[in-house]
């Protein structure tokens, strides 16, 4: 299908979970692709930290604290103060951006192929039907054009191939994928399980569902899960989900993929006259070099608010405002999930039973609240949180020291269980991302300025979350229950979405029901930037679920020539 | 550290050939790279002299003294002091660094005023004597602050060094598997 005059049927800008997706299914389904990612390259098993005791890795695991302060001060909210993993992430020395005194924001980004896919926490769950239909009900925000019905079969698919561990619990508010066996939970958790069948009514204490697998996948050359819970560092087993060695295998085995890293995306070229995005400009990172790549349609994955960036930057010529801009809703409704109310508590018993090997999931008790129209008047805000967590024992940790210490440190503590809530956050139009007027980075693309903060909604949901964290625990019967509700710093759950919202119209939105611009038919916008609203569920699986789809659907429109 | 180093490399390779080398031919270049002698000490050795050879002294012996030699080897063998040396000089701040040598200046001073001799010099049960006093805010210039930050280096750099974690604690790089009702049978499980 290559036509003569583009360089590549498809560009895929970055190469996370959606990029990573977009170039697996655009060239398998027979597109040359060019992958331009601006991080370096790693490629699969080349994982400096993988593998090592605390003894191999530089100040035992712990990054220097001035390299912190200097290079990673935004990038710590995401690990960089783990010397085992810090040198995937972005020195935000060099890559800066910019927020109003007061309305701080952390942007944690990564500086490798692959994103975040190497990086993130790998929960993998389900938006239910009553997600896509939230903002039509309650007035915040834009309708979705798109149901649940219409994600589910490709739910099925990435979960099919990226390898989910998870349990069938038949629940509506968590619907039920194409899961492996779930991870097991502990003689701690079983027990706090029964706990919640007996004293906790209504509340569910299920499985957590995560993209590391517990069975093999020969075909992909990956095994299981080996619980060695270093996944961050990078997994040669490919046991979890990553571009590397899931997405990236695939999409080179075609022959139809180009990938070049070190590419700093600064703007889409546009012609006004054809409605079309006619190039891609682009800065090698190491020489400075400018270059324009052609292709005939343009995936644009290069993560929720680095995709805005490059939106706001690219304006046909002679305008000043983003070609992608026509509805006024670009760089607006930025958000991310509550974080930060963590619940713990002591489970009683078990003393003479340990953990063998660490577990990459644990205990997920999904959303309670606002499900139903009976239930508007238990609370007073909209939408609502699950939590997260698991329970464990650590070594004891004695006073004094000598012999006596160090003997008392070949025991374990209690078993405790521990919990955070992640909420929904809505959709608010002077939640923005704009472009500074006078700051530019060192490749001269205007610093991304925030103006994100929480409302009334989530505060009244964090404090709902930590009371009923406690009241769940304490029910349970867990001993010494305790709740921290820390400061919440946009960004800090690291599942920013929105900024370039899905909707029905090009008067309301920036893409359409199938991510595609409606100022642009051939570009599509599939990661957490097209979200038009947050469920309170972990995003990645839904970016990959949106970005085979929107594959499917270009490439389909594609041969069609409509496109 | 060559042989546990070797045990690690053939614990990555035997997990290798059980799924077959050509299935994940990244793990052989894992163990491989792990073994590569590191290109900068930083990090690793003190790359800065932070302390007098009397301040070395001492924070060899009381390191000893925080976690001795028992059925196990003690923080000496398993290299705490040259740890502190390293975080003091190359990872902590430079107020960080003068703070913890006044208390170990002020521990020193303690122990040659009421016991006559430089702390390193004292018998173990003697050294005992000044850490608690230490540990009780009883001695001036090195207050109850400094006991747990001292005690946090030497426990921290006891427990993430090879012998803390191989040796003294049961290594587990790869468990393979996950089990979550095992029995506890006296020694604590890292990795």
């Amino acid at each position: 299908m290559q036509d003569a005059s583009y360089e590549f049927d498809a560009i895929v800008i970055g190469s996370g979970v959606s990029g990573g997706w977009a170039a697996k299914e655009l060239t398998e389904k027979g597109m040359k692709v060019l992958m331009l990612d601006r991080g370096y390259m790693v490629e699969h098993g080349d994982y400096p930290g993988e593998g090592k005791g605390a003894w191999e890795l530089p100040f035992r695991g712990q990054t220097q604290k001035a390299k912190v302060e200097s290079d990673h001060f935004k990038a710590r909210f995401g690990g960089a103060e783990g010397s085992d993993k810090a040198h995937y992430f972005n020195n935000d020395r060099l890559n800066p951006y910019a927020y109003d005194e007061g309305k701080d924001f952390r942007w944690v980004r990564p500086a490798i192929v692959g994103g975040k896919s190497i990086l993130w926490g790998r929960v993998s769950l389900r938006w239910n039907a009553t997600d896509f239909e939230a903002n039509k009900k309650d007035g915040n925000g834009n309708d979705w054009p798109i149901r649940y019905d219409d994600i589910a079969p490709w739910y099925d698919y990435v979960e099919s191939y990226a390898g989910i561990a998870g349990n069938k619990d038949g629940l509506d508010e968590l619907p039920d994928g194409q899961f492996q066996p779930p991870h097991p939970m502990n003689v701690a958790e079983r027990w706090v399980q029964d706990q919640f069948k007996s004293n906790v009514p209504g509340r569910h204490f299920i499985h957590n569902r995560v993209a590391n697998m517990t069975e093999d996948k020969p075909e992909q050359g990956r095994s299981r899960c080996q619980s060695r819970s270093q996944c961050a560092r990078g997994c040669s087993f490919g046991a979890y989900f990553s571009t590397q060695a899931v997405t990236l295998p695939a999409a080179r085995a075609t022959g139809n993929l180009t990938l070049i890293p070190d590419s700093v995306v600064t703007s889409l070229e546009y012609d006004e006259a054809k409605k079309r995005v006619t190039g891609v400009r682009v800065i090698d990172a190491n020489t400075k070099e400018a270059k324009t790549y052609r292709s005939r349609i343009v995936f644009l994955c290069a993560s929720t608010l680095a995709s805005v960036q490059i939106l706001l930057n690219s304006r046909a010529e002679g305008r000043s405002d983003s070609f992608a801009n026509q509805s006024g809703t670009l760089g607006r409704y930025v958000m991310d999930h509550i974080f930060r109310v963590s619940i713990s508590g002591e489970v009683p018993g078990f003393n003479d039973m340990i953990e063998y090997g660490r577990r990459p999931g644990g205990i997920y008790i999904p959303r309670f609240r606002n499900l139903r129209d009976d239930q508007k008047n238990e609370v007073d805000f909209v939408r609502g949180y699950g939590y997260q967590g698991g329970a464990g024992r650590g070594p004891k940790w004695p006073e004094g020291f000598g012999a006596d210490m160090k003997e008392q440190m070949r025991e374990y503590g209690a078993w405790r269980m521990g919990m955070m809530a992640f909420g929904e956050c809505l959709p608010y139009r002077d939640n923005t991302l704009t472009l500074s007027p006078t700051k530019v980075d060192r490749f001269g693309v205007p610093l991304a300025v925030f103006n994100v903060t929480f409302h009334d909604n989530e505060y009244k949901m964090m404090a709902d979350a930590k009371q009923e964290g406690i009241r769940m625990l304490t029910a349970a019967g867990l001993k010494n229950v305790k709740a921290e509700q820390r400061e919440h710093v946009p960004g800090d759950a690291i599942h920013e979405m929105g900024g370039a919202r899905m909707g029905h119209s090009p008067q309301e939105s920036v893409v359409n029901k199938w991510s595609q611009a409606h100022d642009a038919p051939n570009l599509f916008i599939t990661d957490g930037a097209q979200m038009a609203s947050t469920s309170c569920v972990n995003p990645s699986i839904t970016f990959m679920a949106l970005t085979a789809r929107a594959a499917d659907y270009a490439v389909k429109q594609v041969k069609a020539n409509i496109i | 550290m060559d042989h546990l180093s070797m045990n690690r490399r053939m614990a990555l390779g035997a997990i290798a050939g059980a799924f077959g080398m050509t299935l994940i031919p990244a793990l052989a270049r894992a163990a491989d790279l792990a073994a590569d002698p590191t290109a900068s000490e930083l990090g690793f050795q003190p790359t800065t002299t932070v302390f007098t050879a009397a301040q070395r002294a001492f924070v060899a012996a009381y390191s000893e003294r925080i976690v001795p030699t028992t059925d196990t080897p003690g923080a000496i063998a398993a290299g705490v002091p040259a740890y502190i040396e390293m975080m003091l000089g190359d990872w902590f701040t430079g107020n960080e660094r003068a703070d913890f040598i006044k208390g170990i200046d002020a521990v020193e001073a303690h122990a040659k005023t009421s016991r006559k001799k430089s702390f390193a010099k004292l018998k173990a049960a003697i050294q005992d004597e000044v850490i608690t006093e230490v540990m009780n805010g009883k001695v001036p210039g090195a207050g109850t602050e400094f006991f747990y930050a001292s005690r946090q280096l030497v426990v921290s750099g006891y427990y993430s060094s090879e012998i803390g974690m191989t040796v003294e604690r049961v290594y587990l790089p790869v468990p393979g598997r996950y089990d979550g009702d095992y029995k506890y049978e006296g020694r604590v499980f890292t990795g």
